[in-house]
């Protein structure tokens, strides 16, 4: 797959200072389509898809707002504590806006933790992007399907 | 062959030096608006800078703070201000932020809004009144696991006037984190009257600039800047029951209502619940007894979600929104005061509504 003109444009939104101060990328100075294409990999590799990772993300957001901005327990082996800070980000695909809302998940099985964002979720769903290597905010798709047990399913 | 190679590299340095030039006569003519004037509120303040920033900017180099919670990158839809006239188009980035109202009745986003010329700008009269603040870090307290106090002695102006309830916004400097300094807001717990120190509950945000600087970083004697007061959450002159609801941090601008009215000797019957999922995460607990004993018509009701075993809780359990339908009737004379989470505030206001109070009467502080 080629870098396309459209996806040159979105990994300029995803640069420092255009959606975020330290933008998406990292220290990754790869093209966009070489990150997408690494990851999809993984993601095929992990026996699962973008959208039933999302999904797994997604469940467990919602069931977390029901702590009302605490920590509560989710199907006996989860600390789910969602929040939310002031304002919107957009998505540097440019199709829509998301809430500010962070989601803290921490797998007492395991004992390790994940955060991530409703922009990831969004951005995961949608385009299949984890964010750049180096960045503060990177998913591993490997963390998020060990740690949040998503289930296997075809791309 | 070799004279072709000179003469072709020759050409393509010259052609570069030409566009070089080109670049900087355009930054300088172009991309220069020279100098503007922008009149503030009919005239009430006039600002004459330099054209070319965006108008978050520059009112706040002149001393005009317009609160921002992002740092001016147009993801808080905080910096709305009304431009009357001069300000041009709307820019793609500010569409997302208004409503179809808010575009006729010319309200712009101050931080996407480049200053190209002259401008009438109308904004709330008292951000007029906010000033900066330069601080020095007296006091840094952990209340829980995750949330500190910080008490800071204004240096420079030494005293700062302001309603309890009321915010200001903390410069985080440069650090390992931040290439730039970033502004967020946090509501003041400290009484009005101590005039001279003012006092914050900061709760760590997973990966947050300013609340890792502040947990991790921060040390007593460390200088900060702070600029404010800002916010319309304060109590009302009435004699309303009021219904204070707050979780984590939500209990600095309460605490602050509340510390307020004993020192004024306001009687005024007042509930406060606080929820918490377990005690380590409860804070504060003396010091609300204490405020029972005082005022005799206060009552504090905190309240675990999920506690420990080992905590051996003996008092109210349970999601915040259920304790608050237990513990009220009819709430149509009665008031709000809500401070915490954005899904709180928003199960909150549905019970409040069930008990009869009216959507008028119910104020809150949204950390969204």
């Amino acid at each position: 797959m080629k870098q396309t003109v459209e996806m040159d444009k979105v990994q300029h939104n995803m640069r420092p200072g255009c959606i975020t101060l330290k933008g998406l990328l990292g220290e990754d100075k790869r093209n966009l389509v070489d990150i997408l294409i690494e990851d999809e990999g993984e993601v095929i590799r992990l026996g699962t898809s973008h959208k039933a990772i999302a999904e797994r993300m997604q469940e467990l957001r919602d069931s977390g707002v029901e702590g009302l901005g605490e920590s509560i327990t989710i199907e006996d082996r989860y600390d789910v504590r969602v929040d939310s800070v002031r304002g919107l980000l957009p998505c540097p695909y440019e199709d829509g806006t998301v809430q500010k809302t962070f989601i803290q998940v921490h797998n007492r099985m395991l004992k390790r933790s994940i955060t991530y964002t409703d922009l990831h979720i969004h951005m995961i769903r949608e385009h299949g992007f984890y964010e750049g290597k180096g960045s503060s905010f990177r998913l591993s798709p490997q963390d998020l399907v060990e740690i949040l047990d998503v289930p296997p399913s075809c791309m | 062959m070799l004279l072709a190679l000179v003469i072709s590299i020759g050409a393509m340095c010259a052609i570069s030096a030409v566009l070089a030039i080109i670049m900087v006569i355009a930054e300088s003519t172009i991309g220069n608006y020279g100098e503007v004037s922008i009149s503030i509120n009919d005239g009430d303040k006039k600002i004459d800078a330099r054209g070319g920033k965006p108008l978050l900017t520059t009112l706040k180099e002149a001393n005009v703070f317009i609160p921002s919670a992002c740092g001016g990158r147009g993801s808080c839809g905080l910096c709305k201000c009304k431009v009357k006239s001069g300000a041009g188009e709307i820019m793609p980035t500010e569409l997302p932020w208004l409503s179809e109202a808010e575009k006729a009745d010319h309200v712009r986003l101050s931080c996407q809004l480049k200053v190209k010329g002259d401008l009438q700008v109308e904004i709330d009269p008292a951000l007029l009144y906010v000033r900066e603040f330069r601080t020095t870090v007296v006091g840094l307290v952990n209340l829980t696991h995750d949330i500190k106090q910080l008490t800071l002695k204004l240096d420079d102006p030494n005293s700062m006037d302001y309603k309890a309830g009321q915010f200001v916004q903390i410069e985080t400097p440069v650090y390992e984190r931040t290439d730039e300094p970033v502004y967020r807001a946090y509501s003041m717990s400290s009484v009005p009257s101590s005039k001279n120190t003012i006092e914050m509950e900061i709760r760590l945000v997973p990966d947050g600039i300013c609340t890792t600087y502040v947990h991790k970083y921060l040390k007593v004697g460390d200088k900060m800047t702070v600029n404010g007061p800002y916010g319309e959450f304060h109590r009302s002159e009435n004699d309303r029951h009021m219904i204070c609801i707050a979780g984590g941090s939500g209990m600095a601008p309460l605490k602050s209502i509340l510390y307020d009215m004993r020192e004024k000797g306001i009687n005024r019957k007042a509930t406060y619940f606080f929820g918490a999922k377990s005690k380590r995460d409860l804070f504060l607990l003396d010091e609300m007894k204490q405020l029972e004993r005082d005022m005799p018509s206060f009552t504090f009701i905190p309240a675990l979600s999920a506690p420990d075993a080992e905590d051996k809780w003996e008092g109210e359990t349970g999601l915040i929104t259920n304790i608050v339908d237990c513990h009220t009737e009819d709430l149509s004379n009665a008031e709000a005061y809500l401070c915490g989470s954005p899904f709180m505030i928003d199960a909150c206001i549905v019970v409040l509504k069930k008990h009869g109070m009216p959507e008028a009467n119910i104020f809150y502080d949204k950390f969204s």
